[in-house]
Parts: C-alpha cells; sequence; structure tokens
C-alpha cells in the first residue's frame, strides 16, 4: 500500500497531462470490467448466493410450500439429533462414495495404462470409444436399460447367470444387493471418464524418465512402480477428490434403478433430501439436513488435502 | 496349442516394436513365459472391459428393433437380428404422446443454455484476466468459492426460489439459473491468460474499444477452451434429470430423459422395443457429438477435468 502510494507520487511531477487521462482510462478500464463481469455476477449472486443465504434462514423454519413459513426456532436442528433414518442414509452414501470412487480409479488407472501402450491406431480408437462411450450418454435414461439388465425375472444378466448354473439374483428388489447394483452402474458409467483423466495424467509423465532408467537397466515392473505409479499420484490425487465430491452427489442413478428401496437399503442422502422437501413438503428439515452434507463434504475436502502430503508426490 | 502362443507374441512384438517408446523394444529381447502371460491377461483385460463397456448399448440397439412381442424373449442378442424399424416410427408417432415435442424441449433448452454460458463465462473470464480493476482477485475468489457448494445442497432452496419467481413448470426455470458457471468462467480465464497481454494494450492504443478487443481479437482466440466449454454445457443440460423432475410438471414440458423415466413406468411393462427405440432417439445426438467431436471432448475431460 505505501510502496504503491510512493511510486504514484514519484510518478506524478514527470508527467501531469498524461497521468490524468491515465487515470480516466484507468476508470474507463474498471467500469468496463465490471460491466463484463455483471451478467454473470448477478446470476450467480440470484441462484446461488440467495439461496444459499436463505438455507441459512431455512434452518429455522417451518415451512410446507402451502401455508406460510412459520417459526421453529431449533427444532429442526435438534430433529438431526433422534433422525436414524438420515443416518442409515449417510451410512450408504459413505458406502457409496468408497466402492464407487475405489473401483472407478483403480479401473480408469489400469485402463487408461493399458490404452496408453503402443498399439495400432484403429485398434487404440476402437478401445478408447467403446470405453468412453457410456461417459456420454443420459444417466437417468441408460439407468432404464440398466434396469431391464439387472430386473431379476426374464434380466440379462440373470440370464447368463442362469447359464452357467448359478442362482438368479435380485439385483435391484434385495437389501443385500442394491447398493452394490447402483455402485456397478456408477463404475460402468464414469471409469471411462477417469480413464480419460488418468491418461493425460499418463501422458503428462515425461519419456526421457523411461528411456533413463532403462539405460540403468530397470525391468518393466520396476519401471512401472518406481516411476509410473509415484508420478501419477497428482492426477489421482485429483480424480479421487472429484469422484468423492461427485459419488457423494449420486441422484438420477438410484432415483430410477432401486428409488431407494428396498427399505432404506441403498437411500443415499441426496435422495433423502429430496424426499424431504418434495414428499414430506418439510422444507426447512430438508435444509437442514442439505448443510449438514454441505459441513460434511468441506470437512472431508479438508481431509483429504492434509492427507495428500504423505502421499502424493509433486516432481 | 504351443505354436498358436508362441506365433501370437511375435506379431505382438512387430506391433510393439513399431511403436515410438523404446521400452518395448528392449522387452522383446528379453520376454520370459511370465512376461508373455502377463501380456496375455492385459489384452484380456483391455478387450472384456471394452465389450463390457459397450455390450448394454448394442443389447439396446437390437432389442430396439425386435418386435415388441419379442422384445422380452431370452437369450438376449448383442446384435440386432430383427429390424423392426417401425418400433422408432411408432415412438415417433404415438398417439398420445408427442415425442418429437421432448426433442424440440431439450433441444431448446441445451441450445439456450449453452449460448447464453459462452457468452456471459466468456465477459467475465475476459475481465478477469485481461482487465484492470479494483477488487478484481476478490471478486473472483467469490466466483470460485461458488463451485465449492454442490447442487444437492442449494436444491431446496433454489426450488423455492423458482417457485417465488412463478417459474414452476417452464423451462425458464431450467434456462435461467444455467445462464451461467463459475467453472466456465475459470476455465475460460485460464484460457484468456495464455494469451499475451500486449494484445489489449496494442489494440486499445489504435483506439479500439473493449467490446471491439473482446469480440473480434480476443474471442476468437480462446477457440479450444470455447469449443469444450460448449460441448459439456450442451451434454450436461441434455442430461439433466434433476431440475426437470423438480420444475417441470405437464408433458408438454417434458424434456427427454424425465419423459423417458416416467414413460417407462407405463409402457415399460411387456414393451422393451418401445422404450428402448425412445432412449436410442434421445442420445442419438450424444452419438453424433462423439462421433463429430471426440477429440474435443476427450482433450476438454483432460483439459479441465469436466463431467460429462
Amino acid at each position: 500500500m505505501h510502496n504503491r502510494q510512493r511510486l504514484a507520487a514519484s510518478d506524478a511531477p514527470d508527467r501531469v497531462g498524461p497521468a490524468k487521462r491515465l487515470t480516466r482510462a484507468k476508470v474507463e478500464e474498471a467500469v468496463a470490467g465490471y460491466l463484463f463481469v455483471m451478467p454473470s455476477f448477478f446470476i450467480l449472486f440470484l441462484f446461488l448466493f440467495v439461496p444459499i443465504l436463505s438455507a441459512l434462514v431455512l434452518v429455522f423454519l417451518k415451512y410446507d410450500l402451502l401455508t406460510p413459513p412459520r417459526w421453529a426456532g431449533l427444532a429442526n436442528i435438534r430433529a438431526l439429533f433422534t433422525d436414524r433414518r438420515m443416518v442409515t442414509c449417510y451410512w450408504n452414501t459413505l458406502r457409496f462414495m468408497l466402492g464407487a470412487t475405489l473401483l472407478n480409479n483403480v479401473l480408469g488407472l489400469v485402463l487408461a495404462m493399458g490404452v496408453n501402450r503402443a498399439m495400432p491406431r484403429l485398434l487404440k480408437y476402437v478401445l478408447r470409444t467403446a470405453l468412453f462411450f457410456p461417459v456420454l450418454t443420459t444417466t437417468a435414461s441408460l439407468a432404464v436399460v440398466w434396469s431391464f439388465i439387472l430386473t431379476r425375472d426374464r434380466g440379462v444378466l440373470n440370464y447368463y447367470l442362469q447359464q452357467v448354473g448359478l442362482q438368479p439374483v435380485a439385483w435391484l428388489a434385495s437389501a443385500r444387493w442394491a447398493l452394490t447394483s447402483t455402485i456397478l452402474y456408477d463404475v460402468w458409467k464414469s471409469c471411462g471418464y477417469l480413464m480419460v483423466l488418468y491418461l493425460a495424467g499418463l501422458q503428462g509423465i515425461p519419456g526421457s524418465l523411461y528411456e533413463a532408467a532403462e539405460i540403468d537397466g530397470a525391468s518393466r515392473w520396476q519401471l512401472t512402480t518406481r516411476i509410473t505409479l509415484p508420478l501419477i499420484t497428482p492426477t489421482a490425487f485429483f480424480c479421487i477428490v472429484v469422484s468423492l465430491i461427485g459419488s457423494s452427489q449420486v441422484f438420477d442413478n438410484v432415483f430410477v434403478l432401486t428409488g431407494g428401496g428396498p427399505g432404506d437399503a441403498s437411500r443415499l442422502i441426496a435422495i433423502y433430501i429430496y424426499e424431504l422437501g418434495f414428499k414430506r413438503f418439510d422444507m426447512g428439515y430438508a435444509a437442514v439436513v442439505s448443510l449438514t452434507l454441505l459441513l460434511a463434504l468441506l470437512l472431508l475436502t479438508l481431509l483429504q488435502f492434509w492427507g495428500a502430503r504423505k502421499w502424493v508426490h509433486y516432481e | 496349442m504351443s505354436e498358436s502362443l508362441r506365433s501370437q507374441p511375435q506379431s505382438l512384438d512387430l506391433r510393439l516394436g513399431k511403436g515410438k517408446r523404446r521400452v518395448h523394444t528392449r522387452k522383446s529381447r528379453q520376454r520370459s513365459p511370465a512376461q508373455l502371460l502377463l501380456e496375455i491377461v492385459i489384452w484380456t483385460f483391455l478387450i472384456v472391459m471394452a465389450i463390457i463397456q459397450f455390450a448394454p448399448i448394442s443389447w439396446m440397439f437390437a432389442t430396439s428393433l425386435r418386435a415388441p412381442a419379442r422384445s422380452m424373449d431370452l437369450p438376449p442378442s448383442f446384435w440386432p437380428t430383427d429390424f423392426r424399424w417401425e418400433n422408432y416410427l411408432a415412438v415417433i408417432n404415438s398417439p398420445r404422446i408427442d415425442f418429437l415435442l421432448f426433442f424440440w424441449n431439450s433441444l431448446r433448452i441445451a441450445v439456450l443454455v449453452t449460448l447464453g454460458q459462452l457468452l456471459t463465462c466468456s465477459m467475465a473470464a475476459f475481465a478477469f484476466a485481461r482487465l484492470r480493476m479494483p477488487a478484481r482477485e476478490q471478486v473472483f475468489f467469490l466466483f470460485l468459492a461458488t463451485m465449492m457448494v454442490p447442487g444437492t445442497v442449494i436444491m431446496i432452496p433454489t426450488f423455492i426460489l423458482i417457485r417465488t419467481f412463478g417459474l414452476i413448470d417452464t423451462h425458464w426455470a431450467l434456462i435461467l439459473p444455467g445462464l451461467t458457471s463459475a467453472f466456465g468462467v475459470f476455465l475460460l480465464r485460464q484460457q484468456f491468460m495464455t494469451l499475451p497481454g500486449e494484445l489489449v494494450e496494442a489494440a486499445r492504443m489504435d483506439g479500439a474499444g473493449f467490446l471491439r478487443i473482446f469480440s473480434q481479437i480476443m474471442l476468437p482466440l480462446i477457440g479450444p477452451g470455447l469449443s469444450a466449454l460448449g460441448i459439456f454445457t450442451f451434454l450436461g443440460s441434455w442430461n439433466n434429470f434433476m431440475g426437470p423432475l423438480l420444475y417441470l410438471r405437464s408433458w408438454a414440458n417434458y424434456t427427454f430423459p424425465l419423459a423417458i423415466v416416467m414413460l417407462q413406468g407405463y409402457m415399460g411393462m411387456g414393451n422393451r422395443a418401445h422404450v428402448l427405440a425412445a432412449i436410442m432417439i434421445s442420445i442419438f445426438p450424444l452419438l453424433v457429438i462423439f462421433l463429430v467431436a471426440q477429440r474435443h471432448v476427450i482433450q476438454g475431460i483432460a483439459l479441465t477435468g469436466l463431467k460429462a
């Protein structure tokens, strides 16, 4: 601050005329800048800041959309501590996040390493296209396709299970398999996306490292464990953060495949918030649960950045 | 058996040897049975995964062409055996449901949202990257902070807001909040930052206004960023399910994903062919985008970490 003033003061005597014009130009530039930012800022303000702030107010209200909101004090927050269903939903969400993140990242990395190998161009194109296409498709619509595949009677998967002599499984209708099925659908849908991210990471590793290690007589196993894996950790960190946050929000997948059932077996927190709001019409309490999700995600992100120091290698 | 095994790796070696990486040429000299086995495992895994990833889509296509009465029959086919294109006509001409209307609704919303985002995001990004204004970094930080807030968290208050505006069961409920994104601003700002700063200075010296500098000099230079943002915004809007589920009430306003999930309830029993034909129609534009712009899509993801 002081520095800048001193600079301005020392500049001023030399050129009074241009300095004046310069300040006018500066004002013009600032005005133009804010005009450019305005449309974006206005929309973000209206549809992000306003909702966030009103969520903080909703916490203290009892509001069912039809009758005017009533002051509820801390009742909504107190209700949190006796909500067993919320705990179940968070538990399901946690299991979904861990399962989906683990499978997506392991598969994504392995597929990326596979596709990154030297091979004919056409083969590479075909492999990449087949592996990636599910990413682009509509989650909700393809979940309908998967519900036909996974259905117990006359389902495609069970047909093949029976062909090899196994019992048919109620993939979507049994408490034992419902959550697993939604995880598998998520992995089918997203592992190609992670593959592309890891592929970009792999291609960012300088080839000279491999050449140098080869001259020193490193085996392929050593190349993988000593060069590829350590140097992919920054990419892996990014991918894991993205997949954890993404999988904590999953809605379409479960809404279409199982609807959260049977019972609460596959009810994730996003589905629960939706139902609190639009089936129970308890907007205040739904807002409270949403905020617990926000807090949980912030905490998780901080934790990950803290934990990352232990396993992420930046060159 | 042993001969076929022996001949396979040789042909593989030839191909790998032509690769750019020296890693492989070296390996060819010292290949042991263990490595050969590893090679087979890797290739089997890759091919099986590619088949698994593609099988549901080819099953959908094959089944959508079966006679409706036979669409539940087993064994399933992954390659079309029947070619009943009239299923597609039946879906499009269905008397009770105006299917082309869903197409139009989805398209209209996606196009408006995409154009809006390209415009508002590039404008804000230009200012944040290249114009000097007070508190610029602070305002930009505020933009970034909004990226931390997940959509699920503000679902309830946003719904109340949209309802207060009287926009329930209109497309505006989906278009207005989508007209900008903090992420788009961030992405395009990165692109503007790569351009030399003197460009703006020089153009100003020549007397060009900011609007002109932005639209005629800067914007054409960030084509890759714009195309990545455009493609992903379009895909995101086309694939959006939760928004329409929350805001749209009447069939005439439905978008594709919502219509398909609702239709499944009505006609999914016993007639998979028509439902699958409907889904094929709805993902057809995605297929076209992918085939035309695959490189942009993949580079865009690698560049930005954007999720489709």
